[in-house]
């Protein structure tokens, strides 16, 4: 263990290197002329950052964002993953819906709001069900396009082995799209976190969004930068996170690393 | 050498009666099978030659009952309730990358709601007689391509089928690895005496492997003749060493010749396009 660690420095060293680098850069140039005010040094966040944590107000907004995203991304997944295995599966469907489905996309998430809070109470559900709107979309497009891309010949060789209705979905088809639905999950997750924080903005006054924009506004910059830090931090988490449990559930997809 | 049109004493193994096989492709039928007669008696070793686009893998299809022929009969005697009619071996292997190996092979029992137990014995015997025992637990992906059609093999053997059917199984893989998989095929082939049509491009393999060779001709697929392989059995490599091995290659080869040109020129009047009869 000891040793892949090491052989994986060796090898990305860079990886580790290029952030230090940056805020060592930051570093200087905050300490020799850049306005202070607009960018404080990464110490001086690093420390704003600490008497946030000690004092719970950060974790109070971090509990907040990470309930909302939870339902979110619950709500994303479930309706996304059942929706476009449906999708993949009849084609029927998949017709009908994506000329609706290709207008909706694009339109940014926060822009929902008002329509969601039309249609379910306005406050905390609004705001849950806006966040999955665009995590929805991307797990419903990548579950069906995991779905149609399945290798027909493996279709085909489980149908001739026995595998019927059934049995063909539950031991064919569904594992067969999982690694796209990994993908989508991972994709749904992040964005998930990317709107959460958006709506929190504009609408809200607790979660990290509320505390970023809130510190703005008062001009505790410092403080803005420290949750800034924290969303970062937690969305590469969340990420790694996913693709960790992919690997774990997944063991038969061939690790992109070794080819 | 060329066989003489004998009448079955008993019921073969394998009946292929008149059978057509129709595609529609873009508005235009065309026929891939054209009133095909053929039949393999218990225990064969048949093989099906052909030049591309003759429909050898379309009559393995139809075999395999993954296709429905457009007229005609197939019968398959069925000897023993409960096993199915056929299994195949396909030529990418086709095998589940998200199952082990073994969960691989025991897939068709799984679906024919064969006890745990059984199903892993089994197994083990199957992938024991491919000489892959010590790979039940690896996953497709970490096997070479020859390991992975041997568990395409012992996956097809499992279900103990009254019909073996490979469509081109070893065409994907590199010289040597086929002559090696080609001695194997002839030793579990020996050992469990299966009824098998074997499907291949390669005059060299069904010569080495099969009783009868039957030669298709170019679409639309016709048998234009079906030969006798008097080469002896136990059969190993050394038999493309005899000069009786030699003629018969010459004398297949010289019709094969000509319906691969037919179908080559075929091909090029119609502008690459596949089209026929």
């Amino acid at each position: 263990m000891k040793k892949a660690t090491g052989r994986w420095l060796a090898e990305h060293w860079i990886t580790i290197a290029s952030p230090i680098a940056l805020l060592a850069l930051w570093e200087w140039a905050s300490a020799t002329g850049l306005r202070a005010a607009f960018f404080p040094r990464p110490t001086t966040i690093a420390v704003h950052l600490r008497d946030l944590a000690r004092d719970g107000v950060l974790w109070a907004h971090l509990a907040t964002t990470l309930v909302r995203i939870g339902w979110s991304f619950s709500l994303a997944a479930i309706l996304g993953v059942a929706i476009g295995l449906a999708m993949g599966l009849w084609r029927r469907l998949r017709e009908g819906l994506d000329p609706v489905f290709a207008v909706i996309y694009p339109i940014p998430s926060v822009l929902f709001l008002p329509l969601v809070s039309f249609l379910v109470p306005p406050g905390e559900i609004a705001l849950i069900v806006t966040t999955a709107v665009t995590s929805f979309f991307l797990i419903a497009f990548t579950t069906t396009h995991g779905v149609r891309q399945i290798d027909r010949l493996i279709v085909e060789a489980g149908r001739h082995y026995g595998a019927k209705g059934w049995r063909l979905f539950a031991t064919v088809l569904l594992p067969g799209a999982l690694p796209h639905i990994f993908t989508g999950l991972r994709l749904g997750l992040g964005f998930a976190l990317i709107v959460v924080v958006a709506v929190e903005i504009v609408s809200a006054s607790e979660g990290l969004g509320a505390l970023l924009w809130l510190s703005w506004q008062v001009l505790k910059v410092e403080d803005m930068y420290a949750t800034f830090f924290v969303i970062a931090l937690l969305g590469a988490l969340l990420s790694y996170g996913l693709a960790a449990l992919r690997a774990r559930l997944l063991p038969w997809v061939p690790d992109v690393a070794d080819r | 050498m060329i066989e003489d049109i004998i009448l079955p004493t008993r019921e073969p193994k394998v009946l292929v009666n008149e059978v057509s096989v129709t595609f529609e492709s873009r508005g235009r039928s065309v026929v891939a099978l054209d009133r095909i007669s053929l039949q393999a008696h218990a225990g064969e070793f048949l093989c099906i030659v052909g030049p591309s686009g003759s429909g050898k893998s379309t009559l393995l299809r139809v075999l395999a009952g993954l296709h429905r022929q457009s007229a005609g009969e197939v019968r398959i005697q069925a000897d023993r309730p409960g096993t199915p009619l056929t299994a195949m071996v396909f030529q990418e292997h086709a095998l589940l990358p998200w199952r082990t190996v073994r969960d691989n092979v025991t897939f068709g029992l799984e679906n024919r709601g064969v006890g745990r137990a059984e199903r892993e014995a089994r197994a083990r015997e199957m992938l024991a007689m491919v000489g892959l025992a010590r790979f039940a637990q690896h996953y497709p992906h970490q096997l070479s391509g020859g390991m992975k059609q041997r568990v395409g093999i012992a996956r097809a053997l499992a279900n103990d089928p009254e019909v073996l059917l490979m469509d081109e199984p070893l065409a994907a893989l590199d010289a040597q690895t086929r002559t090696i998989m080609q001695e194997e095929l002839l030793r579990i082939w020996a050992t469990l005496g299966k009824t098998v049509v074997y499907v291949t491009h390669s005059l060299e393999e069904a010569l080495l492997l099969g009783d009868r060779v039957v030669l298709l001709t170019a679409r639309p697929g016709r048998v234009s003749q079906v030969y006798r392989v008097d080469l002896g059995r136990p059969r190993g490599l050394e038999v493309r060493a005899s000069p009786s091995y030699g003629a018969l290659l010459e004398t297949i080869w010289s019709r094969l010749r000509e319906e691969v040109v037919r179908a080559i020129e075929a091909d090029r009047d119609s502008g690459g396009d596949a089209s026929g009869g």
